[in-house]
């Protein structure tokens, strides 16, 4: 259950932001969570519902971008994108030499303030 | 009002991490993050490595468990430096709880420091503690999926210690799907087989292990 730290985290982000910014209240935070980086939106969600209480950001929902994985082979010469959240070979050939381009996101994107 | 932060989550671990790597290079330590799931060794081969090479590497171990200090006396007992940090619930070391027990700790002297995540396959992989490297311990006993079922920890690690291969005739484990696997996840996989019971492949990751420190 490392949601709970990734939910720490990125309500600590928040809210250093929302305040530097000089507003006081966040209404909403957006991430992009790639599918292979290991975290369950469904958990973030649960893990953000309890870390926000008392918080500025106690109101705000979290939208999350789930980014899929994607990438390179080196063998067809061709972009992939898949549903799965690990591949260890090409979808489309099997070959095993391809470049992971996207996937891994753990990013905090935007705030919405007040 | 929307303001855009674009960062990532974990920066601010990433920042501790690197700052407590930057104190493991003044000290000129070379610090190991040691992952696997409970059970599968961790404490067995950090203890076989101390008996191995303390006499010619000073060795520290920072023991991380969710609670309890037993791996922390099995390792006292060999005379070495080691802290136990209780993470309290957290299935998972972080850079900050690292941070708190350093300061105390005697890195002067040291060439090799290990860090004994807590037992967990998921987790720890995607925190930095400011090691130089991350060496994960699969057991052979946990069977051939592993590799495809929690590749996070496999591609983030340099190492992969196969161990309890002395328990090998009396499973059906197929260890060159795990290689095979493991290596098609993360071509850089530095490979081991041990038993840290026999003590068999043990003489290779210490050879690794020193080549690594000079
Ligand atoms: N048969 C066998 N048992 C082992 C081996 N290595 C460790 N064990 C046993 O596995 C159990 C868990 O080991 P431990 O080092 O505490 O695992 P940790 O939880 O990863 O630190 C202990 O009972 C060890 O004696 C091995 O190579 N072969
Ligand atoms: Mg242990
Ligand atoms: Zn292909």
């Amino acid at each position: 259950m490392h949601e709970l730290s990734i939910a720490q985290s990125l309500l600590d982000i928040a809210v250093k932001n929302c305040k530097q910014n000089g507003y006081k209240r966040i209404e909403s935070i957006k991430v992009k969570i790639g599918k292979a980086s290991g975290i369950m939106p469904d958990a973030l969600l649960f893990a953000f519902d309890a870390v926000k209480i008392g918080s500025i950001a106690e109101k705000a929902s979290l939208n999350i971008e789930e980014i899929p994985v994607s990438g390179y082979c080196e063998c067809c010469k061709k972009n992939f994108t898949v549903d799965e959240a690990f591949i260890i070979s090409c979808p489309m050939c099997g070959n095993i030499s391809i470049k992971i381009e996207s996937g891994r996101e753990l990013h905090i994107e935007e705030i919405d303030v007040f | 009002m929307k303001v855009k932060v674009v960062s990532h989550i974990l920066e601010a671990n990433d920042r501790i991490a690197e700052e407590n790597r930057r104190l493991f290079d003044k000290f000129g330590v070379y610090v190991i993050n040691l992952m696997s799931a409970p059970g599968a060794g961790k404490t067995s081969l950090i203890e076989n490595t101390i008996k191995e090479i303390s006499g010619k590497i000073k060795i520290g171990v920072i023991e991380g468990d969710i609670a309890g200090s037993d791996d922390a006396k099995r390792i006292k007992s060999l005379n070495i430096p080691v802290v136990q940090i209780n993470t309290g619930g957290a299935c998972h070391l972080d850079a900050n709880m690292i941070r708190e027990v350093i300061d105390g700790f005697p890195l002067k002297g040291l060439d090799l420091l290990i860090i004994e995540n807590v037992g967990n396959l998921v987790c720890p992989a995607e925190f930095r503690v400011g090691e130089n490297i991350k060496v994960m311990l699969l057991s052979i006993t946990e069977g051939d999926d592993k590799p495809l079922k929690y590749p996070l920890m496999f591609q983030e690690s340099s190492a992969l210690v196969l161990n309890k291969i002395d328990l090998l005739p009396y499973t059906n484990v197929n260890i060159e799907k795990i290689k095979k696997n493991s290596q098609a996840l993360n071509p850089k996989l530095k490979i081991f087989e041990v038993s840290c019971r026999t003590g068999e492949g043990l003489n290779k990751w210490i050879k690794w292990l020193q080549s690594l420190i000079k």
